[in-house]
């Protein structure tokens, strides 16, 4: 059985030294207007590379850009939309980080491609396939203000909202993306919303070529919505475990119908994952699983560690499944 | 109604006493010492004298613009959490972690058990208080808030972690009352967060103030207190000190439907604008308070610390704050 460890999301785009504070730096600089925005596309490219050679230097199959350009999870996309301005502070989940908040005054129109240029430049660095990530349209649409009269109704934004981010998936697709994830988190908090994320995810699957197409749930338990989880049309299941320990249970007892993102590497926490929590479970739970495709990872982006911390995760994981792996491709240990 | 202990303790007020949430801005001279400091080109001891320097100004200023209850306005502190863990056994810090757009922090990580045996706030609040016959309030983050903004490597898990701030804060809370402070803020901003925890928050704070002679403040604030109130009320506090002008009072709905029981620090002015706002404006905001919270009830303060505006925006807020209570009198 082949697990493929993977980057979830974010890597932290600060470090402790001078050069990696570069991107910190320029966007003050930028902001004074000292610096040109060509400097501050050159600083993030710089913070690109690190984050990107810290992944494959940690031992990971298959990495991201790091969202190294997102301002945040939700107005990095909503913002540029057409119909949406971008309000004031708000608190991402349960997290110590804030995102500012989208307010839809008009018409949603996409305007033009925000992720493929970030994502080419992560493949052509990167010695491993570059996995793109973007938030979904549930979770910005539950985190909207809607000032729109024709999107009082959640389903009419998320429908909006899904077409205009079809787009982003087409053309990561016509990029040479090869995994798109889709990150939403805010399912898991309102479930009786299923049938309204399936409807999204139609929407995006439809433009996602011949890329595998990817949905992370975290920050949320997502034990009770288990099998209605595995009906959507989506080609990955991803999972945050540490708001979801039951689930490893079920798996074992019931297996899963797709690949899975084992999102079992605490990525709100410092604290290195031992045996137990990572080894056993996947123990576990892997011959229950579709035999190839599944992923192994953070539970959610690692921007919420610092940057030491986040490789040390991600060597961990390596590390600790180094056996499982071998044992798995090579039939002993 | 709290008044009678305030009177026990000593302290009179007049009708909607005013008060601020606790930060002020860092003068220019000592941000940049905070930079040498950092640097290694400035001694604590060249810091401190700054430091003082700042805090005896702060006090001058409140005590000049008429306001009852003083605060030291936090000159000494980087933030809210890590100038407690810089000083507390237990704690290491992190590296840096985004809080939102291009800021960052150091996240404190608990990597052995908390040792609070030193008091960490007390001289300052005893320098602030030799300054001025007004009461300084002594000012700490509460458990569940530090719990909640670092990280945790050592205790097996959230509860743990708060119980056992808790019991460290409750050392500070004692020693603090023994230097003479009578009114004590508790800060807990992140309590609204998960609302499933507000009773372990509940429970940290009373192995906090259970039976120790002070009158107690906590500030919340930027949360979805819908979630949480009217159950945060059992938190034993006299008086919250709430954000009410940021959310267009928002939360007097909510208390004509769960009457508030407690005294409330309510925040007329918004600490995230720069604009100052209008003297009707503040003074409406306060008489829409009074028509659902008893008047006695009442303090008068910002909607939180204003640490994020210039000097001469904070004093501009505090100016307000004071007359539009003056006038209500």
């Amino acid at each position: 059985m082949n697990l493929i460890l993977t980057n979830n999301g974010s890597y932290p785009r600060i470090g402790e030294t001078p050069e990696l504070q570069v991107l910190r730096r320029t966007i003050a600089q930028w902001e004074r207007k000292e610096k040109a925005d060509e400097d501050l596309r050159e600083a993030e490219r710089v913070m690109v590379r690190a984050a990107i050679r810290e992944q494959v230097e940690a031992g990971l199959d298959v990495v991201t850009d790091g969202q190294i350009g997102w301002y945040d999870p939700v107005s990095h996309l909503a913002g540029r939309l057409e119909g949406v301005k971008i309000n004031g502070l708000l608190r991402f989940f349960d997290t110590n980080f804030y995102f500012r908040q989208p307010v839809v005054k008009g018409t949603i129109r996409w305007r033009s491609p925000q992720l493929a240029e970030a994502f080419r430049f992560a493949s052509t660095v990167s010695s491993k396939p570059v996995k793109a990530v973007m938030t979904g349209p549930y979770t910005m649409a539950r985190f909207s203000i809607v000032e729109e009269e024709k999107y009082r109704s959640l389903p009419a934004l998320v429908e909006a909202m899904s077409e205009a981010l079809a787009e982003e998936v087409g053309a990561l697709a016509a990029g040479g993306a090869e995994f798109i994830q889709i990150d939403e988190p805010a399912i898991v908090k309102y479930p009786n919303d299923l049938p309204i994320l399936k409807t999204a995810l139609d929407r995006l699957v439809s433009r996602k070529g011949k890329a595998r197409l990817g949905l992370m749930t975290y920050f949320g338990d997502a034990t009770p919505l288990w099998e209605p989880l595995q009906a959507l049309p989506v080609d990955l299941l991803g999972v945050d475990f540490t708001y979801s320990p039951k689930l490893v249970d079920r798996i074992e007892g019931g297996g899963a119908s797709k690949p899975l993102t084992l999102g079992l590497v605490d990525g709100r926490n410092t604290r290195l994952e031992g045996e137990a929590e990572l080894i056993r479970p996947l123990e576990r739970m892997l011959p229950k699983l579709p035999a190839d495709g599944n992923q192994l990872g953070p539970s959610c982006g690692l921007e919420y560690l610092p940057r030491d911390r986040a490789f040390q995760k991600l060597q961990n994981m390596a590390r600790l499944s180094a056996g499982l792996r071998g044992q798995k491709r090579g039939g002993a240990k | 109604m709290s008044r009678e202990k305030l009177q026990k303790l000593g302290i009179d007020l007049p009708l909607f006493p005013t008060t601020t949430v606790g930060s002020f801005p860092k003068p220019e001279n000592l941000m940049q010492a905070r930079g040498k400091f950092a640097r290694g080109v400035l001694t604590a001891a060249e810091l401190e004298k700054l430091e003082r320097e700042a805090t005896e100004f702060w006090i001058r200023t409140q005590e000049q613009i008429g306001i009852d209850v003083l605060v030291d306005g936090e000159q000494y502190r980087g933030d809210m959490v890590a100038y407690f863990a810089e000083h507390v056994k237990g704690f290491q810090v992190s590296g840096l972690v985004r809080s939102y757009g291009n800021r960052y922090y150091h996240k404190p990580i608990v990597v052995s058990e908390i040792d609070w045996s030193r008091p960490v706030t007390v001289s300052w609040w005893q320098f602030a208080q030799s300054l001025t016959a007004k009461p300084v309030k002594g000012m700490l983050t509460g458990p569940y808030t530090v719990m909640d903004w670092s990280f945790n490597e050592y205790y097996p898990d959230r509860k743990a972690t708060c119980f056992a701030l808790a019991r460290g804060i409750r050392v500070e809370v004692e020693a603090l009352i023994e230097a003479g402070a009578k009114i004590i803020q508790i800060d807990e901003p992140a309590v609204s967060v998960r609302p499933e925890e507000l009773p372990i928050a509940i429970e940290a704070m009373h192995m906090v103030t259970d039976g120790l002679p002070a009158y107690f403040i906590t500030h919340i604030c930027y949360g979805a207190f819908e979630n949480i109130y009217p159950g945060m009320l059992e938190t034993p506090v006299e008086n919250f000190d709430l954000e009410m002008s940021n959310s267009n009072l928002d939360l007097l709905e909510l208390f004509k439907r769960h009457p508030f029981t407690k005294d409330i620090s309510f925040g007329v002015v918004d600490v995230h604008s720069h604009l100052l706002e209008d003297l009707d404006t503040v003074k409406k905001r306060l008489k829409e308070a009074a028509a659902v919270i008893p008047p006695e009830a009442i303090w008068v303060d910002p909607d939180c610390g204003l640490k994020t505006r210039s000097v001469d925006e904070a004093i501009g807020k505090m100016r307000l704050v004071v007359e539009a209570a003056r006038s209500l009198r």
